[in-house]
């Protein structure tokens, strides 16, 4: 099987979904990135990622039932799939190879 | 809180995603109430809007296929579904179904076979090449205050009209002399339909020439041209070409010529063509006539040919009125006197000239007005029939419409579904229709003097326009109750609330209204129209019209004649017997007069009509004397008297003198003109007035000349053996003569000049019966259902002690009202168009308050018959049986 590839956002939103578990959308989604790192991303890009990575089956996705708030409209809940979970233990696995690999005085180096 | 940017909002709604676009615009919501709280409504608007913006996909399209994707509105499967559904629905209610399909093939076919009728009225003389430049002209007269409307016009005429009008492309003329006695060899028959034409004549009309020259054929004098038929019936299957026929008194003519039959829709139908040039035409303008037919050259108008004939007056008849009237033209004319033609457009002839004359009894274009409307009107009951049930039939369709729509269904859908059920209702009515009529077609061509076949049927546009007009008829039929049904709320309709409000209630009655508005007046015209005809065959006709028998023809015994005549005095039945030339009411040799009366200084002109009698004529017809004397026997004296008619004495003023006696005057005959023809008569009596033409007419003045004109024998008869009779007749004719032996009863020739009105008011009631049958299927449909709807009401009622009469009375209450409301709508319109009819009439009944009376207590009656059959079938029912299921 052809590996993977997952760019840096795309590995952020997915590892996002699988902290949120049950409870992922858009809307937590967004909020969560930006609490964790930090960064001001916008809705659209987060919206526009999910997409994609459901195009790539790593996420799957389903209606939720109808909500009192936001107009009545539900929500679209995303899981990560089996694909979704082996393809992030895979770019866990390329960077902890990666990090193996550095010489130890480099790391002290930098720790310095 | 406020609500983000309206138009952020709808750029989404719009531009978004489609397979996203409620998430998308739900997460968003949420994220600007939480972008409100935290960095404040304007950088929370400002947010809102650039996501939005960024959010736009304008062009994508869903790439999720539907789960249940609903079929296009006409799409095949719906449209099988739709009929499969109609039928269904068809098939479940029986006896609704006939009720409507019956009612609606009763009204179409009325309305095809009304169709055929006004179709082949209106196609008269179309069929002739350039028949919009073919006129045919004819003369007007004023003379003496009298206005003279002729359909031919003066011999010389035409060829002077091609003389000085350019625009006259070609000239036709046609004469008529009456009936013919044709010898063949040995055979002699007797030819109603003979002309004598112009040889271009079959250049102007277009009546195909099968063989013979289609110019030159009748060219030459004494030729002759046939119509297929009639060259079949002399020779068979002989070439007729260059065989000769006699013709009566004008001797032997050569056939050089066969044509095509006259079309059934042309306005003359003769079966023999002889040449003009065989008989002679006066060159005199006003002593002479011929039918004229002129054909305008492309791009010139009719009134281009009127203005040039306007000169005629002065150019060509001037002259003449010197020396028939003796006074000078402007004398002639300032006494407010004059000649005119007039130019009829061939295409008009049929359905609107109605002149002295006529080639043959035009139709009436208040005729075709009034089918026309008949076929409207029948049709319009048959559709409210329709609608009406269908409507009323909702009810029990209301909870299907529910649970349809509770499923999904679209209005669109349901109402697509209604309009399918009364397509497919027109259509099986339609072919019911089509049946009914190829059944009934020989019957009503009988009726309306038509010979149609299937063909008419199916000739031309005539298929697919009743195809088209029956899919409109089933559109426009269906509508109503479509949108009506369609409209229903599924919530009430399920929950049992039933929607019969009070406005379709009230429709319904209007509608049931105006059927019987319609019904009605047409009972109404058609007691009207018979009692009118009754009046005139029962009126007096001043004459004893039972018990004569009118020998035809007898001119052909010649000089024998006479002892014929009193070899039949000598039997037994026979009372009296009269020579004459005219008797009423047929074919009869009869001429018009111009009439000089001296009234002291003043000498008047009138046209008056006349013919040879003989001194048996009166006693033998029965016609009385109110003055002076009868001819006598056998007196050349009387060569010079004449008798007039009570008419005549009014018209000609010897009434106004007092003291005189119209005994004794004298009275000049112009004649044609030439100085042989002019007689003076003195009157020697005055017979009381007689109909002698159809009552149409008032009474005209008559002058009787005494002579031994043989055309006809009158014979009074006292028998109750006419067959012994007539046999014996018979044999001594065949003794004396090889020509037929042709006869008729004076009352029953007196019957067939009302033939037409008889046609029409045959036709009237027919249609009444049909427009009230029609209306009751309605009424009967539309009781069996709201009968059916307050089946438990009934239940309760009788269980409470309501009695069957109070029951009946109650349900039929409701439908009496409109019919009681169409008796007064419909008395005074149909009062008012009999009232115009009987305008024709000379002699007229005045329309009696019982007419009304007795149509009203009919239609009540038959509306309470038709309701009352339901209404006490649900009363008698046992109301355990209602009340129980529930």
């Amino acid at each position: 099987m052809k590996r993977a590839f997952l760019g840096e956002f795309e590995e952020v939103v997915l590892l996002t979904v699988a902290i949120l578990d049950e409870g992922a959308y858009g809307v937590n989604i967004t909020q969560e990135i930006e609490q964790k790192t930090g960064r001001a991303v916008g809705f659209s890009t987060v919206h526009t990622t999910l997409q994609r990575l459901e195009e790539k089956g790593f996420l799957s996705s389903q209606m939720g039932g109808a909500t009192a708030e936001r107009g009545g409209r539900r929500k679209r809940f995303f899981t990560v799939t089996s694909a979704g979970r082996r393809a992030l233990q895979e770019v866990k696995q390329v960077r902890t190879e990666l990090w193996n690999a550095l010489p130890p005085q480099t790391l002290q180096l930098m720790g310095g | 809180m406020k609500p983000p940017p309206r138009f952020a909002t709808w750029l989404l709604k719009t531009f978004g995603h489609p397979d996203t676009s409620e998430e998308v615009q739900g997460d968003l919501l949420e994220l600007y109430d939480h972008w409100v709280e935290t960095v404040g409504q304007r950088s929370a608007d400002w947010r809102y809007s650039l996501s939005a913006l960024k959010l736009m996909r304008p062009l994508a399209e869903s790439k999720i296929a539907k789960e249940y994707p609903q079929p296009h509105l006409l799409s095949p499967e719906m449209i099988r579904n739709y009929l499969k559904i109609a039928w269904r629905n068809l098939v479940l209610h029986k006896a609704f179904t006939a009720i409507n399909i019956i009612g609606l093939a009763v009204g179409l076919a009325t309305c095809l076979l009304i169709v055929l009728f006004v179709l082949h009225e209106l196609s008269y003389d179309r069929y002739h090449a350039n028949a919009d430049r073919i006129y045919r002209m004819a003369l007007n007269g004023r003379i003496d205050d009298k206005d003279i409307q002729l359909a031919y016009a003066p011999g010389p005429a035409g060829q002077a009209l091609l003389r000085d009008c350019p625009g006259v492309e070609a000239v036709t003329r046609l004469r008529k002399e009456g009936a013919f006695l044709v010898k063949n060899g040995r055979d002699i028959i007797k030819e109603e339909h003979v002309a004598f034409v112009d040889s271009n004549f079959f250049s102007v009309f277009t009546i195909p020439m099968l063989k013979g020259h289609r110019v030159n054929a009748l060219v030459e004098p004494n030729t002759l041209v046939l119509t297929e038929t009639i060259a079949r019936k002399y020779f068979g299957r002989a070439d007729p070409i260059g065989k000769t026929l006699t013709l009566g008194h004008l001797g032997l003519f050569r056939v050089t010529g066969i044509c095509a039959d006259v079309p059934s829709n042309t306005h003359f139908h003769y079966d023999m063509f002889g040449s003009f040039s065989s008989v002679k035409t006066g060159p005199k303008w006003l002593a002479s006539g011929a039918y004229t037919y002129l054909r305008v050259r492309d791009g010139y108008s009719i009134n281009q040919v009127e203005t040039i004939s306007r000169g005629f007056a002065s150019k060509y008849i001037a002259s003449e009125i010197k020396e028939f009237f003796g006074t000078d033209y402007s004398e002639f004319s300032q006494k407010g006197n004059g000649f005119s033609f007039r130019f009829q457009p061939i295409t008009s002839i049929h359905l609107q000239s109605n002149l002295d004359d006529e080639l043959e009894a035009n139709s009436d274009v208040k005729y075709l007005y009034i089918f026309s409307a008949i076929a409207f009107f029948i049709l319009l009951l048959a559709c409210i029939n329709f609608m009406n049930l269908s409507t009323a039939g909702s009810v029990g369709r209301s909870k299907e419409v529910g649970i349809r729509k509770v499923l999904g269904s679209i209005r669109k859908q349901l109402v697509s579904q209604f309009l399918a059920e009364s397509v497919l209702v027109t259509f099986l009515a339609l072919g019911l229709a089509l049946g009914l009529v190829l059944l009934l077609l020989p019957s009503f061509n009988e009726l309306a003097g038509k010979q149609f076949t299937y063909r008419a049927l199916i000739d031309g546009w005539m298929l697919p326009g009743i195809v088209l007009a029956c899919l409109l008829i089933g559109l426009l039929a269906g509508s109503y109750p479509a949108f009506v049904l369609s409209s229903f709320r599924p919530i009430k309709v399920l929950k049992g609330v039933i929607q019969t409000g009070t406005r379709s209630g009230w429709l319904r009655s209007t509608l049931v209204t105006v059927q019987f508005v319609v019904s009605i007046s047409m009972i109404i015209a058609t007691l009207v129209a018979t009692q009118q005809l009754r009046f005139i065959q029962n009126k007096k006709v001043g004459f004893d019209k039972e018990q004569v028998l009118v020998l035809h023809d007898t001119h052909v015994l010649g000089s024998n004649v006479n002892a014929f005549k009193e070899g039949l005095s000598k039997l037994a039945p026979v009372v009296r017997i009269a020579r004459a030339g005219f008797l009423p009411a047929g074919l009869s040799n009869q001429s018009v007069d111009g009439v000089q009366v001296r009234n002291g200084s003043q000498v008047t002109i009138h046209r008056s009509k006349g013919y040879y009698i003989d001194e048996d004529y009166l006693p033998t017809l029965g016609i009385q004397l109110a003055q002076g004397r009868n001819f006598l026997k056998d007196s050349p004296a009387e060569k010079s008297n004449i008798l007039i008619n009570e008419a005549a004495v009014q018209a000609y003023g010897f009434k106004n003198r007092a003291g005189e006696s119209p005994i004794g005057q004298q009275i000049s005959i112009v004649g044609d003109g030439t100085e042989g023809s002019k007689h003076t008569y003195t009157v020697v009596g005055v017979v009381k007035d007689f109909h002698f033409e159809s009552m149409r007419q008032r009474i005209a003045p008559l002058l009787l000349f005494y002579g031994h004109d043989v055309g006809q024998l009158a014979l009074r008869i006292q028998t109750s053996n006419i067959p012994g009779l007539l046999r014996t007749i018979e044999q001594r004719w065949k003794a004396q003569t090889d020509n037929p032996f042709t006869y008729s009863f004076l009352n029953e020739r007196f019957n067939t000049i009302y033939q037409s009105e008889q046609r029409i008011s045959r036709l009237v009631s027919i249609f009444a019966g049909l427009a009230v049958l029609i209306a009751c299927l309605g009424l009967f449909g539309l009781a069996a259902l709201t009968t059916h709807q307050r089946t438990k009401e009934i239940g309760v009622r009788k269980v409470l002690g309501a009695s069957v009469a109070s029951i009946v009375a109650l349900l039929s209450k409701d439908f009496m009202k409109p019919v009681l409301i169409a008796i007064l709508i419909a008395s005074p319109v149909a009062w008012y168009a009999m009232d115009q009819w009987l305008q024709d009439f000379a002699y007229r009944i005045n329309i009696a308050w019982w007419v009304f009376a007795i149509a009203g207590a009919l239609s009540v009656g038959i509306a309470l018959l038709t309701v009352s059959f339901q209404s006490v079938k649900a009363a008698l029912a046992n109301p355990i049986k209602s009340l129980r299921s529930e």
